[in-house]
């Protein structure tokens, strides 16, 4: 990631902090935009256990997680690393934190929880090696990205779930973020009623579903290719297999056959490398489809944020209407309830009316300050997640661009597999 | 030469018969000094010719003759008849539709009057020829022709059906034409250059008795495995079964890797157009998008033409070895007909000899003729002079069918020696070409995604300003 402003000098003042004071506010205070700046985070070493708890026994991975300070400033207490197990769930649990906690921002997806979008020889089960060590990859990215975020990497439970061994899970669970979350579920009728939505979050939902969409149809036939292509392979090695066979019964023609079928079969054992290269950009593009949901949750918050606000503004012109009602008094000659009411019981004294009038004057104001304050949040909240969605959309487009250069060495690196085996084939048959 | 064992094995059978082995030293010698040369020059054309020997009647005994002058003229590289077949043409008749090629011949041949030839056939008429050259030479190995119906092209009028069958043609014709006995067949002559009513009334003259006896031998042959075959043939005979078996599994996994290529490349074409939709909802990824998607569409045409050229240049020509073991099984069965009718008549020979050792020391006293009053002395002369007569004849008869054998094993041995030489070089070619065409499918692959990579790095520096990526990827290639 941007690392441009780490070779700044680091200014010998900060050496003078004491050393009880934590990175993270020297880090702020050296002016680092982001975690990346000074602390280098890695994932290594998926350990699988076993737990039995009341006779139930759970089986899991765990990962390492290692972190070491790369600024020297910075450098506190200890050598400046740290390294502690996590396993998936705890990755879940920071993320459903940060993602009530954090709103308006985009939160990055973690992977997968099972293999999707497979090919038929691909591994099935969540256990697998090649699976657990791609999780362990992807968990890296979405550490990384938090660790980029210029907001999300100074929250503190990120830094403790980085840091802190013990007691991580109930330090979170204390804070009470899940309290925040209840209003996602108005959210999900919000939409109905949202009286004049916000263009941009209409435009971003509309972009998410195409870009999970889109990502989906290649992931769907990059699977049913990679089937196809396995078995143009594998069928190669019949070929491998028939020329070693028909080298037995040829003489001059033996030996180029022979090699020539050698040849074959070393074609058809490049199959399993090329596809294994191919989950690579299949699981980035996943990350990416990911991303669509993270966008669309974004859109459900500001959806709630847009509904709370409109039925403030409701709120208010309804007492400005039963305040001018009121003010017009007997004149109204209409046939609402309230006109029907003061004519079966009687309208109300002056006195009574100015007393209601009063009232409502008081609600309305009351209902103006909720307005503005409701008003202010959703603006708040409209700020803060364009500016990051932004920020999203420009690291997209870093990103999609090298998954794509990157897809396309891939490619050029198959073909001079592919020509370099055939040559080899040739060079044998030449010799026929 | 692919002397695939049988020469090898023909050692130990030089004891067999005076004839044979002497015939086939003589036929022997030439053939590994002249294959040391030529074995693996530059061998353009299958250029096994015996040409020159305009003078060579087309006699079973000459095949010797023109086996030796093969190699003599092997190295010479001298052609006196070239045929080329062009031009497929349809024919929309009221009953039937067809298709004639043009069949254009240049020879210096003394037997043909010019030395130009442009004829149209159709397919029928090469059949007919190939039926006509299977007759008459029982005992040679007339070149196959591809099957009537190709299974993958449907359309037998089609451009691509038309342009594979036109190859196969061709190369049938060829190989006759490079023939030193089947070039200087009479059908072949008149197949060649015959204007169209000519050919025709030809044609009606029926096949000749020769056909007819062949035939019949053919149907005894079949189910008649011979216990005396010469080791040769033994190892001949293993071989083809072997090398059908071999070119068979070999086709059949031609056929499925086609089908796995067809299908990758179906879900290929659709994998394109999704990173063209894609490029509609990301303003800034168009270019980037664009590329990969026309990258992809690239590799899909590439694709296709493997496939298409996998099937017309790799699997037909394949087949056409397929039916040259069929039709070397069916020669062998001639000759193993040919041979099963000497031993039967030495077997008949022998079993003369033995009555006749048998009277010899026999009493007639007791037999019916003296029983009726003849002399036993007399009837023993009888029997004796019968029996006499009898093994004369049938020696004599022994004798020409030992003749008959014999050519039958040199014309077959010539011609398969000619043909392990052709296959090695065929085979050789068309794995080469197999070889070479994917690794231009490969590198035109290559090109595409390199171009791809320059269009999606090109607007990176135009686009991003503020982060430039670390390291700059080879712009510059």
């Amino acid at each position: 990631m941007e690392e441009s402003d780490r070779s700044s000098p680091s200014t010998p003042e900060l050496l003078s902090y004491s050393a009880d004071e934590e990175p993270l506010e020297l880090a702020k205070k050296a002016g680092k935009k982001n975690l990346l700046q000074w602390m280098e985070i890695t994932v290594s070493e998926p350990e699988k256990r076993t737990v039995t708890s009341m006779k139930v026994q759970d089986t899991f991975y765990v990962y390492l997680i290692e972190t070491r300070i790369t600024d020297n400033s910075l450098a506190c207490k200890g050598d400046g690393t740290t390294s502690l197990w996590r396993r998936y769930n705890e990755f879940e649990l920071l993320r459903n934190y940060l993602e009530c906690t954090y709103p308006a921002l985009v939160i990055p997806p973690l992977p997968e929880k099972k293999p999707s979008y497979l090919w038929q020889g691909a591994p099935t089960d969540k256990f697998d090696p090649e699976f657990v060590e791609r999780r362990r990859a992807a968990l890296e990215i979405f550490l990384l990205r938090l660790a980029a975020h210029p907001i999300l990497s100074q929250d503190r439970m990120f830094i403790s779930f980085l840091q802190q061994d013990e007691g991580w899970k109930e330090t979170v669970y204390s804070t009470d973020f899940q309290s925040k979350s209840e209003s996602r579920l108005k959210a999900l009728s919000a939409a109905y009623r949202l009286k004049k939505p916000e263009k941009r979050f209409e435009e971003l939902k509309n972009y998410s579903n195409e870009l999970e969409s889109n990502i989906a149809n290649l992931l769907k036939i990059r699977a049913r290719m990679a089937d196809k292509v396995y078995g143009i392979h594998k069928v190669h090695s019949n070929y491998g297999r028939v020329f070693c066979e028909w080298s037995g019964i040829e003489k001059e023609m033996a030996e180029p056959l022979k090699s020539c079928g050698h040849y074959m079969n070393v074609y058809g054992q490049t199959v399993e490398g090329i596809l294994e290269e191919e989950e690579q950009y299949a699981d980035q593009l996943k990350e990416y489809m990911a991303f669509a949901d993270s966008l669309r949750t974004v859109c459900r918050k500001y959806e709630c944020m847009q509904y709370d606000f409109e039925r403030a503004e409701d709120n208010l012109t309804n007492k400005q209407i039963q305040k001018e009602q009121l003010n017009l008094g007997k004149a109204g000659s209409s046939f609402s309830l309230t006109g029907m009411k003061s004519k079966i019981f009687g309208g109300d004294t002056p006195e009574q009316r100015e007393q209601k009038i009063k009232q409502l004057e008081e609600q309305i104001k009351q209902a103006d300050v909720d307005l503005r304050k409701v008003g202010e949040e959703t603006q708040k909240f409209i700020d803060t997640a364009l500016r990051d969605i932004d920020r999203f959309k420009r690291q997209k487009v870093k990103d999609l661009k090298e998954i794509f250069t990157n897809y396309a060495i891939m490619q050029i690196k198959q073909c001079k597999k592919g020509i370099a085996v055939w040559t080899s084939a040739k060079d044998c048959l030449t010799k026929m | 030469m692919a002397d695939t064992g049988y020469s090898s094995g023909s050692k130990d059978e030089e004891n067999d018969s005076p004839t044979k082995s002497e015939e086939k030293r003589a036929f022997k010698d030439p053939l590994i000094s002249g294959l040391d040369v030529t074995d693996d020059a530059d061998m353009e054309s299958l250029s096994l010719d015996a040409s020159g020997k305009s003078d060579l009647s087309v006699s079973r005994s000459s095949s010797l003759i023109a086996n030796l002058s093969h190699f003599e003229d092997a190295e010479d590289d001298t052609h006196d008849l070239f045929v080329h077949v062009d031009d497929p043409e349809k024919h929309t008749g009221t009953m039937e539709s067809y298709v004639t090629f043009r069949v254009n011949t240049k020879t210096t041949r003394s037997e043909y009057d010019d030395s130009e030839y442009s004829v149209r056939r159709r397919y029928n008429d090469f059949l007919w020829l190939r039926q006509r050259l299977e007759e008459t030479y029982p005992t040679h190995l007339v070149p196959p022709l591809p099957e009537k119906h190709s299974l993958r092209r449907l359309d037998r009028f089609s451009p691509e059906f038309l342009r594979v069958r036109q190859a196969a043609l061709q190369k049938f014709l060829k190989r006759i034409a490079d023939h030193p006995v089947l070039s200087f067949d009479k059908s072949f002559q008149v197949f060649l250059t015959a204007k169209a009513w000519e050919f025709q009334a030809y044609k009606k003259q029926g096949t000749g008795l020769l056909g007819r006896v062949t035939d019949s031998l053919h149907n005894i042959s079949a189910s008649y495995m011979n216990k005396n075959r010469p080791p040769e043939f033994v190892i001949m005979y293993d071989y083809i079964h072997a090398l059908s078996e071999k070119i068979g599994v070999m086709d059949r996994i031609c056929q499925r890797v086609s089908k796995e290529q067809a299908e990758h490349l179906i879900e290929l074409s659709e994998w394109g157009p999704i990173y063209t939709l894609w490029s509609n909802s990301e303003e800034e990824l168009v270019p980037s998008l664009l590329a990969m998607s026309e990258a992809v569409d690239k590799c899909c045409q590439y694709m296709r033409e493997v496939i298409d050229a996998n099937d017309d240049d790799f699997a037909q020509p394949l087949k056409e070895y397929i039916l040259f073991t069929d039709a070397i099984k069916a020669v062998l069965r001639r000759r193993d007909a040919i041979q099963m009718e000497f031993d039967a008549t030495v077997d008949e020979l022998n079993r003369k000899k033995d009555e006749r050792e048998q009277l010899k020391i026999s009493d007639q006293t007791y037999s019916i003729g003296a029983f009726l009053g003849k002399d036993p002395e007399d009837v023993k002369q009888q029997k004796q002079d019968k029996l006499e007569h009898n093994i004369e004849e049938l020696t004599k008869q022994m004798e020409e069918l030992n003749d008959k054998t014999v050519c039958a094993d040199t014309d077959l041995r010539a011609d398969m020696e000619r043909w392990h030489k052709n296959k090695q070089k065929d085979l050789k070619e068309l794995f080469m070409s197999q070889a070479d065409r994917q690794i231009k499918y490969y590198e035109k692959c290559l090109k595409s995604w390199e171009g791809a990579i320059r269009k999606i790095q090109a607007k990176d520096l135009e686009f991003i300003t503020t982060e430039v990526p670390e390291e700059p990827t080879q712009s510059d290639s």
